[in-house]
């Protein structure tokens, strides 16, 4: 097993001490996550694998700020998400952190430029700004003259671009995806692959993502296996890209 | 540019289901409509009821000695000094465009005897040309003439009355009341004409006699107990009275009442009725506001993880339930807009010329003192327009408020495994 505190910057884009995540649940609580502790470098390229049930949703949730610890301590991006108020977490899910789900979860009101770019517009950038940011991902990923499309009317390749997309836009300390190839055929899934490998490599975005399926593992520059909520193991697959 | 977001969000989502958003906001907008028809309704109905009862009865406002109301006494009446004072006084240019007219009464009850049978009656002295104006009296007459203003021994009187003394115009009978001095004296009259109300105590028992013969028989010179008012409509009411009160300051003996005051049957039942209406609303905003929370409910409850979605994407859990709140308020915008314009030009349109509802009863309707007119004409108050749309907008912001809190209080992981 490989040194997991290796970083390319010196500079953590998330990490996690200790922390705990229990259900209180009859008859006996339910200790999804146990002692979970990491630290993931800038430009980082993680996957967690594990079986179902092994806590790796509830890992991306505690990661993200969308779901509070029982015990233990978060910080991403260098601030510490579990010593704040719902108000301060909400602006840093909005300013630090990119989500990717499994079922895209695209707002289904938007067309396919107004859910990428709806992350900057809550975030006061100019219409200007928004559309050139988008648009000019929408190229690289391959959306180009997909704009207008409401996600009804995406492929589910296409919707989860169009998802990594909006995580990525905004430039966030860090990308949290949940088996974000687990609804796509192979080829969907090695090219969804391609663009957020791109995407590490070129913005250096940091992505954490979990998955059960073994190609996507082996494109993971780290790979933390989870088992019962505990790390079971953390190998180092190849070097963080040098900060861009 | 956050909130800007969060309307586009629940602009498209009121447009996402667009039948149900429909039928929300027809439902919003007929209840909005049926508000305003049936407040302008009531509103035209009451303003008749008022006026009927005021021109047969105090006015809306009535200047009377103090204790007149309470003892209904000829010594409670208002001498010739105070009589020229009020008469100055509703001169008042100040007072001119909200003055209809208005006519002393010297009132006092009595006994009516003929030939065949007596009984009680009261009596009320007027000067007739003011009276053709003010009363809707000479309006009912059935048979013979009204009082005019030559006549000294004449007398109109009701048809119950007629019917009870066997009397027909030309007639003559008796009337017998106490005299200022204290003693009881009769004064022969004859029947002018008869009128019918279909009010029983007035068709039964009010005569209408010129004010100077009263005055004389009564030895009550210039005086009245009570100067009646008629405005060109009951809210100026208030306003009158302030005035009236103001340049009449100072004055001893006198006393200025609005028509509620002065005539509390009538006040009680437009009371009543505005209660019965209020009911009514009361039921009729329910129902739209059960509309409109289960049309929010429904689209709250089928997008969980939607929400659940934007709180990831960093929404807080207020700017949630704005988006929720957007819903409804636009929603209420819409249909209370439409409902609003449904709603007068309905009732403009179709019913300006009022609403017969004479099929309904045969008789006719009285209440209070006054005859309802079964031809009912609406009203537009601006105000109570204001209020209808002002109700709509609480009604559906309350509405939306449940839903709006369902949506910010989710929590975020267990949304997002809602299937959608």
């Amino acid at each position: 097993m490989s040194e997991p505190n290796e970083r390319s910057d010196g500079r953590a884009a998330v990490r996690a001490d200790d922390v705990w995540k229990i259900y209180p649940q009859e008859p006996a609580p339910v200790e999804a996550v146990r002692g979970f502790t990491i630290d993931v470098a800038t430009g980082d390229f993680v996957a967690m694998a594990g079986p179902s049930g092994s806590g790796k949703t509830t890992v991306l949730n505690l990661l993200g700020g969308l779901t509070r610890p029982t015990r233990g301590r978060i910080w991403v991006g260098g601030e510490e998400l579990t010593a704040l108020d719902d108000r301060h977490l909400a602006r840093l899910r909005l300013e630090q952190i990119g989500f990717v789900f499994q079922a895209y979860n695209l707002l289904p009101v938007l067309s396919a430029l107004e859910n990428a770019e709806f992350t900057l517009l809550l975030r006061g950038v100019p219409a200007e700004e928004r559309r050139h940011r988008v648009q000019e991902l929408f190229a690289q990923i391959g959306l180009d003259g997909l704009e207008d499309r409401r996600p009804g009317r995406l492929s589910g390749g296409q919707q989860q671009r169009v998802a990594v997309a909006r995580a990525v836009v905004g430039q966030p300390a860090l990308v949290l995806a949940d088996e974000p190839t687990a609804n796509l055929d192979s080829a969907s899934s090695d090219a969804l692959l391609d663009v957020m490998e791109r995407l590490n490599r070129d913005l250096g975005t940091t992505f954490v993502f979990s998955t059960h399926d073994p190609r996507v593992m082996e494109r993971a520059l780290r790979l933390v296996r989870l088992v019962d909520g505990r790390i079971e193991r953390d190998e180092r697959r190849g070097p963080v890209p040098a900060a861009s | 540019m956050k909130y800007r977001a969060l309307f586009l969000l629940s602009l498209r989502s009121v447009g996402r289901n667009m039948r149900r958003s429909a039928l929300t906001a027809a439902a919003m907008a007929l209840g909005l409509a049926v508000l305003i028809f049936s407040r302008a309704l009531a509103d035209g109905g009451h303003e008749q009821w008022i006026d009927s009862a005021v021109r047969l009865g105090t006015g809306h406002v009535a200047i009377q000695a103090p204790d007149y109301l309470e003892t209904g006494r000829l010594e409670h009446r208002l001498d010739a000094q105070q009589v020229a004072r009020v008469t100055r006084a509703l001169a008042d240019p100040a007072l001119s465009d909200r003055i209809r007219t208005w006519a002393p009464r010297l009132t006092v009850t009595g006994l009516a005897s003929s030939a065949s049978s007596a009984l009680p009656v009261r009596i009320e002295g007027v000067d007739p040309a003011r009276e053709r104006v003010f009363s809707t009296l000479p309006g009912q007459l059935t048979e013979g003439r009204y009082l005019e203003p030559g006549d000294r021994l004449r007398a109109f009187i009701g048809s119950d009355m007629a019917k009870r003394l066997s009397l027909k115009v030309g007639d003559r009978f008796v009337l017998t009341a106490q005299t200022a001095s204290g003693d009881v004296e009769g004064q022969l009259m004859r029947v002018a004409g008869i009128f019918h109300t279909g009010i029983p105590e007035t068709d039964d028992g009010l005569v209408h006699v010129p004010i100077e013969t009263v005055r004389k028989w009564l030895g009550t010179p210039g005086a009245a107990t009570s100067i009646a008012v008629l405005l060109h409509s009951s809210w100026q009411t208030d306003d009158v009275v302030k005035v009236l009160r103001s340049e009449l300051d100072g004055s001893r003996g006198i006393r200025v009442m609005g028509w509620r005051q002065a005539s509390p049957e009538l006040d009680s039942g437009v009371r009543i009725d505005n209660w019965g209406d209020y009911v009514f609303h009361i039921i009729l905003f329910a129902i739209i506001a059960l509309a409109i929370l289960n049309a929010i409910m429904m689209s709250v409850l089928g997008r969980q993880r939607e929400f659940g979605i934007l709180q990831a994407l960093g929404l807080t859990r207020v700017e949630t339930g704005w988006v929720v709140m957007g819903e409804g308020l636009f929603l209420t915008a819409v249909s209370g807009l439409v409902g609003m314009v449904i709603g007068l030009v309905v009732t403009w349109g179709f019913f300006r010329h009022g609403i017969d509802f004479s099929s309904a009863s045969s008789s006719g309707w009285s209440a209070s003192g006054g005859i309802i007119n079964p031809v009912i004409v609406p009203i537009f108050r601006f105000s109570q327009i204001v209020l209808s749309v002002a109700s709509i907008v609480v009604i559906g912001t309350l509405a939306s408020l449940y839903p709006a809190v369902r949506a910010s209080k989710l929590d975020v992981a267990e949304a997002m495994k809602f299937e959608q």
